[in-house]
């Protein structure tokens, strides 16, 4: 039996197999590539910022960030100033917050019977895609981030603008997704106080428990995140156990036969990755709270993503209040990259989970380049006795309705991960 | 000295790729009578979409004073005179009579996402809810089979009057398996001329499918192509740009409901009332460049007092596109206006050539009048370059342009 999923951001074909009337394998195909890093091959470094961020129109800014930190790992003795690095990290914030608006009132809303909120979707995104043009000209696809820092001198006109885009997203959130405080909602350690409030949230979590939803989608229960920045940890967690230490030559890709998407594991184990990876790690107590009451299903995994939007934003405030405008927005590198030598690799956390670019430079020229997305690790497929993450999550399902919605909790992005 | 100033003299009275904006009362007169004519034709037709501008607009809120604010605004951008706003206004309700049907193919989605997000709420609404899009696949929530179905019906429903807006190059090495769709992974190359067959004219949207764009940057492994290189017999508009501005998409819809014709393009295949600016003359920063002033490194004095770019490798003086003066995400800003130099996005090519960090001169290409361009330091003094490089594009596009209008 195979199925279309339909085309959220690209397309993807589930090939399920079923047993006793149970899903027993899915194979996951991925149609379309675009050869990027082939394309990257032999052009001047700093080409791969302009080319990569439009890699991905959905995430296309995790990957101008992670290609300028990779570049930089490339370099010995590389200085960034605080204040680029704050503005580097509120634009990848203001990324991952308008994404995960899109996700829930676009792709989530219809699935679970309601009408897909296109305009609750649009404004909250709207406004955050506009506190990212305030740093980078515009969005998608800019590339205001160089090598030793970013381009834009902003002032404090900037910052007031920001602050007030950064409020009418709070107010929004405040007043649709969660009606409550975001004080005391940043705070909440248990789930039943959410279920008690209004809200577009709320709501969706009562109709996975009036259904009984509740533990599906249950994959492997481990998690990692490679990304680390003032707000993210790097880590990974088994259950409950986190720890801190990553080695990224542990991640391995390996082609697949079928698709276009290859697979990646972590000494040869498949981690989810993504906002409830994240919270796990990062160790929210509300998303602790679910997981310990419904492990990492459905709605463990809708809950981290949309609680995430308030706890970036409230982040985000911080982090304006830690910029020092005075300091250089850029710091020229020791030696031009025309004539750089060496390699490295970024990982930066995307909306969707962990993103990882390498590179290896000969001379100013990029001689390989390799990209690992998000998508690539809770999507790409396994074989049946090493399932990957949401194959796993989707066998044991009774029927493909449900399946579909376990796969899109992990949301689908096939133009990024085949790129 | 004297010669060069003539020159640029020339640069700004010339006919060229460039718009005219005042084309006399007889040329507005006459138009006015072929969208009134149009639009009462378009008004006995039934619509194809359920919703309706008005109930749209009571849904949200949103009064007539700020759908007319609206209006002129949009007449603005179409270089027509304010006199036209009722008409704007009216077509604006009957854009659910012109079916649009959007699809997908080789790209990032970055175009969806762009207009996922265009302008004020007012006019998300007039593109997602009243024009009937019939088929996008980032915004449709039916799944795979259904939305075959539903793109089939479409098609046939709307035979010959539906617009056919495409996003993403299209693959053409290895026999097209490269990009495949659906349960019978069909080729992008079958899907695009199956889909664009039955339309009454196909909007290229984004680089990707106006150029090729990064998918055929080189050595374009993929074999990737734009929709002009695929699609014969059918009028073209190309809205290229990286992404492209959605102002520019709702424009031509609009002039589309609105003349039933396609707008007037450029050499390019792209509509002048969007692509007949050059990025350098309607700089906020050109003063900067005639005064000889430029940033010199990144984070430099000039760079905090936004100096041109010119010598940070901005492309401006090569780039045709409005963004200058639309600018991106609801006139926020753009990339010039946030310290980053142009990157020709919207020219052919722009992967390879003009989107290095390098300046011009520093480059293996050479601009259409050869290499003036070192000549900035030289003499201090942009101006004079800026007429060389600028009478360079005009007098090569005005020619290919020329002939394209004498052909109409």
């Amino acid at each position: 039996m195979i199925k279309l999923i339909e085309k959220i951001e690209g397309e993807a074909k589930l090939h399920f197999s079923f047993k006793n009337e149970k899903i027993d394998f899915v194979d996951i195909e991925f149609t379309s590539t675009r050869n990027i890093e082939k394309i990257l091959q032999g052009k001047p470094a700093a080409d791969a910022l302009v080319i990569n961020p439009r890699v991905c129109g959905i995430c296309g800014h995790a990957h101008l960030i992670a290609t300028v930190q990779a570049l930089e790992e490339c370099y010995d003795n590389l200085k960034i100033s605080n204040k680029a690095k704050i503005i580097r990290e509120l634009t990848l914030n203001f990324e991952l917050i308008q994404n995960h608006f899109k996700w829930f009132y676009l792709t989530m809303l219809p699935l679970f019977g309601e009408k897909q909120q296109v305009l609750k979707a649009t404004y909250p995104s709207q406004l955050m895609a506009k506190a990212i043009a305030l740093f980078g000209g515009q969005y998608p696809h800019t590339s205001y981030a160089i090598v030793g820092g970013v381009v834009c001198e902003i002032k404090e006109m900037e910052l007031i603008k920001l602050q007030h885009y950064i409020d009418e997203t709070i107010k929004f959130f405040e007043e649709n997704v969660v009606v409550s405080e975001s004080e005391s909602f940043l705070v909440c350690d248990n789930i039943e106080k959410v279920l008690e409030r209004n809200g577009d949230l709320p709501n969706i979590l009562r109709v996975i428990i009036k259904n009984g939803w509740m533990h599906q989608g249950k994959s492997h229960d481990r998690f990692i995140a490679f990304g680390e920045n003032s707000y993210f940890n790097k880590g990974k967690s088994l259950k409950t156990r986190v720890s801190n230490t990553l080695c990224i030559e542990d991640v391995k890709e390996t082609p697949s036969s079928t698709s276009y998407a290859k697979s990646v594991s972590y000494k040869e184990k498949h981690y989810e990755a993504g906002p409830l990876a994240r919270a796990m790690i990062n160790k929210i107590p509300l998303i602790k709270d679910a997981h310990r009451r419904y492990g990492d299903s459905i709605l463990s995994r809708i809950l981290a993503r949309v609680c995430e939007i308030s706890q970036l934003l409230n982040h985000s405030k911080k982090l304006i209040e830690m910029l020092d405008l005075s300091e250089p927005s850029y710091i020229e590198p020791s030696l031009d990259i025309s004539k750089l030598s060496g390699s490295g690799y970024s990982a930066v956390e995307a909306a969707r989970g962990t993103l990882i670019h390498k590179v290896e430079i000969e001379n100013g020229l990029i001689k390989n380049y390799e990209i690992i997305t998000p998508t690539q690790w809770n999507l790409s497929g396994g074989t049946k006795e090493k399932l990957g993450v949401s194959q796993k999550a989707m066998i044991g399902l009774g029927d493909i309705k449900t399946a579909e919605l376990v796969f899109k909790t992990f949301d689908v992005c096939s133009v990024c991960t085949t790129h | 000295m004297i010669e060069k100033r003539e020159a640029l003299a020339k640069m700004f009275s010339a006919k060229g790729s460039k718009i005219n904006t005042n084309r006399g009362a007889e040329y507005y007169d006459s138009l006015m009578q072929t969208m009134n004519k149009r639009l009462a034709e378009l008004e006995q037709t039934p619509a194809a979409g359920k919703v309706s501008i008005t109930n749209v607009l009571e849904a949200e809120g949103l009064d007539r004073r700020d759908f007319m604010k609206w209006a002129s605004a949009a007449c603005a951008a179409l270089m027509l005179p304010s006199n036209f706003t009722p008409l704007i206004a009216k077509a604006a309700e009957l854009m659910n009579r012109v079916p649009v049907i959007w699809i997908e193919l080789q790209d990032c989605a970055g175009n969806s996402e762009a207009i996922l997000r265009s302008d004020a709420p007012t006019i998300d609404e007039l593109i997602l809810e009243t024009i009937s899009l019939e088929f996008n696949e980032t915004l449709m929530a039916a799944a795979g089979h259904a939305a075959e179905e539903h793109l089939e019906e479409a098609m046939h429903t709307f035979k010959g009057k539906y617009l056919c807006v495409v996003e993403g190059a299209i693959p053409l090495a290895m026999d097209g398996l490269y990009g495949t769709i659906g349960a019978k992974a069909e080729t992008f190359k079958d899907h695009l001329l199956r889909v664009a067959k039955d339309s009454a004219a196909v909007v290229a949207v984004g680089t990707c499918a106006t150029f090729g764009g990064v998918p055929a940057a080189s050595p374009n492994p993929t074999g990737a192509v734009g929709v002009q290189d695929i699609v014969k017999g059918k009028p073209i508009i190309n809205i290229p740009a990286c992404p492209a501005n959605p102002a520019n998409i709702t424009g031509t819809i609009l002039h589309y409901v609105l003349t039933g014709q396609i707008p007037e393009l450029d050499h390019l295949n792209r509509p002048k009332f969007a692509f007949g600016y050059r990025i350098h003359d309607n700089c906020e920063r050109r003063a900067h460049f005639d005064a000889g002033e430029f940033v010199e490194e990144w984070g430099d004095k000039g760079a905090q007092n936004n100096f041109c770019l010119y010598k940070m490798g901005c492309k401006g003086p090569m780039t045709f596109n409005n963004c200058s003066i639309v600018r991106y995400n609801s006139g926020t800003n753009w990339p010039i206006g946030a310290g980053h130099g142009c990157i020709g996005c919207s020219e052919p090519q722009f992967w390879d050539k003009y989107a290095q960090e390098r300046p011009m001169a520093d480059t293996h290409f050479k601009a259409p009048t050869g290499g003036v361009e070192k000549t900035v330091d030289e003499f201090g003094l942009g101006l004079l370059t800026a007429a060389g490089i600028g009478i360079g594009i005009h007098a090569i596009a005005s020619v290919i342009a020329g002939k394209k209008e004498g052909d109409e």
